[in-house]
């Protein structure tokens, strides 16, 4: 090792020594940014990833190098870990030398962090920006789930937007609610959000938020109550949290861009008129108000059409980032609440039919897609909160030129069969707009054969669409069974390494059983070291799966040890003599065997396959928490130490 | 979500005879695999008869997910499969123990047990749908929105 790093230094003296000699230097070494450019971060807040720069000599990794990142020594800028605005790094056996954690100083602008190597006269740029503290932000959040009350249960799903101060305090708000049998908000207004509280655990990221609504028939007397857990500053895994529904979603800091327009890939999932579970997927563009191009696969209670034309008319949105969307054959109205530029969600607002759902931009790689487009990837699919109960995970790599791929996966259908580390094979396709089907031959995975996949922007995180810097790109997918359904994500995977699963992760889950014949959801917080999960969390049960507290848990424990599947790396499983174990205040722990996909040491899922039930969820990690609305105010509920 | 079957078949239609541009016309096949538990063939479908032995809100050990009839037939005992919401909430079948009743579905191995899977149950000459011709269960409310129908829909 130290022999060839001297080598590397040698070759890069001798290239650069040579420079005088007339040789084309920059050709020979060079340094690039290889990711950390383009990030965002509150004054004063560390930036979420590291700055990374790449050394080649004669095209090949140099290991050994030494890189310096210099910030400006004035104005907006940063400093590295020690308070210098300068850091140094060597680069490794690849030739990637990463910073020590960058973090913004108290001025907000843009500005540029570069990388050099001594004897290199190429430098590498890193484009970051320092953001002002604001009074109050936007997010956009979404749910589906079981509702308990109205005579449930009911499918339901709820989207919208709220305005919420630096102490916590909900200041406005529109939202969305439909079940589909009598609580429908009001069209075209929706509901008004008047109020409400964010309390939030500096440290863990974990609290509540209670919105108040004008619509006395939803939570309880218009008040719902939502378990949160922030990965980031800019991004929550959310549960509703009261006696009334039960429900997962997400809920992200929201960006009005001036304009919507381009490709779109989508998928919603939900109930059909006549309450069966229908799922839709598909591709769109957008160009002024007008929704074109359209292609819509549905399985709607195992009838499934294929690659079916649709138009619409979409409206402007308002200041919350709410329109409307219309004309479409998928449902009368649908209403959106933009995330961001990229980035919107998607409910379906008609009073007897009901789903939810996501539309990510494809930038610049629509109209560019291909086979190609689709690598190495993690791929998790689950029915909703009405359809027949299941779920499935897998990771398989692909065959761009042939059109085929092969992988493993894991299903539980539930109650029926689990299918275990099964390998999988088949064929897929993709076509230039994104609109692309994957097949699972043989039956290898169950009653889970046909996916449709739709393709995003290639430079966006389906999982969190604010993050810029890590697990870009991915597709929507569609399960177009004849005898099940549901919606799901894929993203690429990129590294498989057990070391990388480590750290402190914020996670998600929304289970099915047959004990209640009902759903829990649940998101939590806490660290992996050594393959040990230990984590803290917040449980939505009104259909009492853990006896304890019959409607919400929180201090909810969970504890599991991931053992590596070494014959198929990226795979871990939780499985008895170490499961997953859940524990509610008061109650008997509750054994869960757990699968869990790593696409990335940042994202994973997990699967329960218990035969009595089953959930699907991200393992996200956890990034800065600087910024947060009432981040000063400790949940007395969830106060803990933070799991490290 | 509207019944975006019929609508969408409609829409197809309109499609195939309106002149919108060829490469808005792309298809692609979905292979569909029939092979796990949950898949229904309505084509195996087949009628038992039997008197009620035993009501099973919910599945004893080793039973699949749901509520269950225990049926004794001439062939001898059936563990009749009614799903989610067979016997759950509004509309649902009105059965009991010793009564005659005639169950269609799909005979299934599932867990190295013999289940049958019903689609429909006929009681006293009123006939429950439990399923659909694919397997999806049928929920309260759809059974709601079914009975206020006046013409059948896509399901």
């Amino acid at each position: 090792m130290i022999r060839k790093t001297c080598a590397n230094i040698l070759a890069l003296v001798f290239v650069t020594g040579c420079s005088s000699l007339g040789r084309k230097v920059a050709v020979e070494s060079m340094v690039t940014a290889t990711s950390g450019s383009g990030q965002s971060a509150t004054i004063n807040a560390a930036f979420a990833a590291p700055l990374v720069a790449t050394v080649t000599a004669g095209g090949s990794p140099a290991s050994g190098v030494m890189v310096t990142f210099t910030a400006p020594a004035t104005g907006a800028s940063g400093t590295f870990a020690g308070g210098a605005n300068t850091a140094t790094a060597t680069t490794n056996a690849n030739g990637v030398a990463t910073s020590a954690t960058f973090t913004a100083n108290g001025t907000a602008a843009a500005y540029t962090v570069v990388a050099s190597v001594s004897g290199v006269p190429t430098t590498a740029n890193f484009s970051l920006t320092n953001t002002a503290v604001r009074a109050s932000m936007n997010y956009s959040f979404y749910l589906s789930g079981l509702e308990a009350a109205d005579e449930g249960p009911n499918y339901y799903a709820l989207a919208g937007s709220v305005t919420i101060d630096t102490n916590g305090n909900v200041l406005a708000g529109e939202q969305d609610y439909n079940d589909a049998v009598e609580f429908t908000s009001p069209q075209p207004s929706g509901d008004t959000i008047n109020g409400g509280t964010l309390t939030v655990d500096a440290t863990t990221g974990q609290g509540i938020l209670t919105l108040i609504a004008n619509n006395t028939a939803l939570g309880v007397s218009g008040i719902e109550t939502i378990g949160v857990q922030f990965v980031n500053s800019k991004h929550a895994l959310i549960v509703q949290y009261d006696a009334t529904a039960t429900s997962s979603g997400s809920m992200d800091s929201q960006t009005l861009p001036s304009t919507l327009s381009g490709g779109y890939a989508f998928t919603l999932s939900g109930v059909d008129p006549d309450y069966f579970s229908l799922v839709a997927g598909g591709v769109f563009s957008i160009s002024d108000t007008t929704l074109r191009d359209g292609l819509v696969d549905v399985d709607d209670a195992g009838v499934v059409t294929l690659g079916n034309q649709f138009r619409g008319t979409i409206s402007a949105p308002d200041s919350f980032g709410r329109g409307t969307i219309t004309g479409t054959s998928i449902a009368s109205t649908l209403n959106y609440y933009i995330v961001g530029p990229e980035a919107m969600r998607i409910i379906d607002v008609d009073p007897d039919g009901s789903g939810v759902g996501s539309a990510f931009g494809q930038g610049a790689s629509a109209g560019t897609f291909g086979n190609a487009s689709l690598g190495s990837s993690v791929f998790a699919v689950e029915s909703n909160s009405w359809g027949p109960s299941y779920a499935a995970i897998g990771m398989f790599t692909t065959i761009p030129d042939g059109g085929t791929y092969q992988g493993v996966a894991d299903n539980d259908e539930l109650g029926t069969r689990v299918w275990t580390a099964s390998t999988i094979s088949g064929t897929y396709s993709i076509a230039a707009n994104g609109y692309g089907a994957l097949t699972i031959q043989n039956g290898n995975l169950g009653d889970v054969s046909a996916l449709g996949i739709y393709m995003a922007d290639q430079n966006l995180d389906l999982a969190d669409p604010n993050s810029t810097t890590s697990g870009l790109g991915g597709a929507l997918v569609a399960d177009l069974d004849t005898n099940l359904n549901g919606t799901g994500i894929l993203i690429p995977q990129t590294d498989t390494t057990t070391i990388s699963f480590s750290g402190n992760y914020a996670f998600g889950g929304q289970d099915y059983n047959g004990n209640t014949n009902g759903e829990f959801d649940f998101v939590g917080q806490g660290s992996v070291t050594g393959a040990l999960l230990t984590a803290n969390g917040v449980v939505g049960d009104p259909f009492f799966f853990f006896n304890a507290n019959p409607t919400t848990d929180s201090e909810v424990t969970f504890s599991g040890l991931a053992t590596s599947d070494v014959e198929n790396l990226g795979r871990y499983t939780m499985f008895a003599p170490n499961p997953l174990v859940i524990t509610v205040p008061a109650g008997s722990p509750n054994d869960f065997q757990v699968i869990i996909y790593q696409a990335s040491g940042g994202q994973l899922f997990w699967l329960d396959e218990d035969s009595d039930s089953l959930f699907l969820g991200p393992l996200q990690r956890e990034g800065p928490l600087a910024g947060l609305p009432a981040a000063g105010r400790t949940a007395a509920r969830t106060k803990r130490k933070r799991n490290q | 979500m509207r019944h975006l079957f019929a609508e969408l078949c409609a829409s197809a239609l309109l499609s195939l005879i309106s002149a919108l541009p060829p490469a808005q016309a792309q298809t692609k096949t979905v292979e569909t695999t029939i092979a796990g538990p949950l898949s229904y063939d309505a084509s195996e479908e087949v009628t038992l008869n039997g008197v009620v032995s035993s009501v099973l809100t919910k599945p004893s050990s080793g039973m699949i997910m749901g509520s269950h009839l225990l049926l004794a037939t001439t062939s001898g005992p059936v563990d009749a499969s009614m799903g989610k919401f067979g016997l759950l909430g509004a509309g649902a079948v009105s059965v009991a123990a010793g009564q005659q009743i005639g169950v269609t579905g799909v005979m299934k191995t599932i867990k190295d047990n013999q289940v049958f899977i019903v689609r429909t149950v006929k009681v006293g000459g009123e006939v429950y749908a439990v399923r659909n011709e694919h397997g999806f269960p049928v929920s309260p409310q759809a059974r709601q929105r079914a009975s206020g129908k006046t013409s059948g829909g896509t399901l």
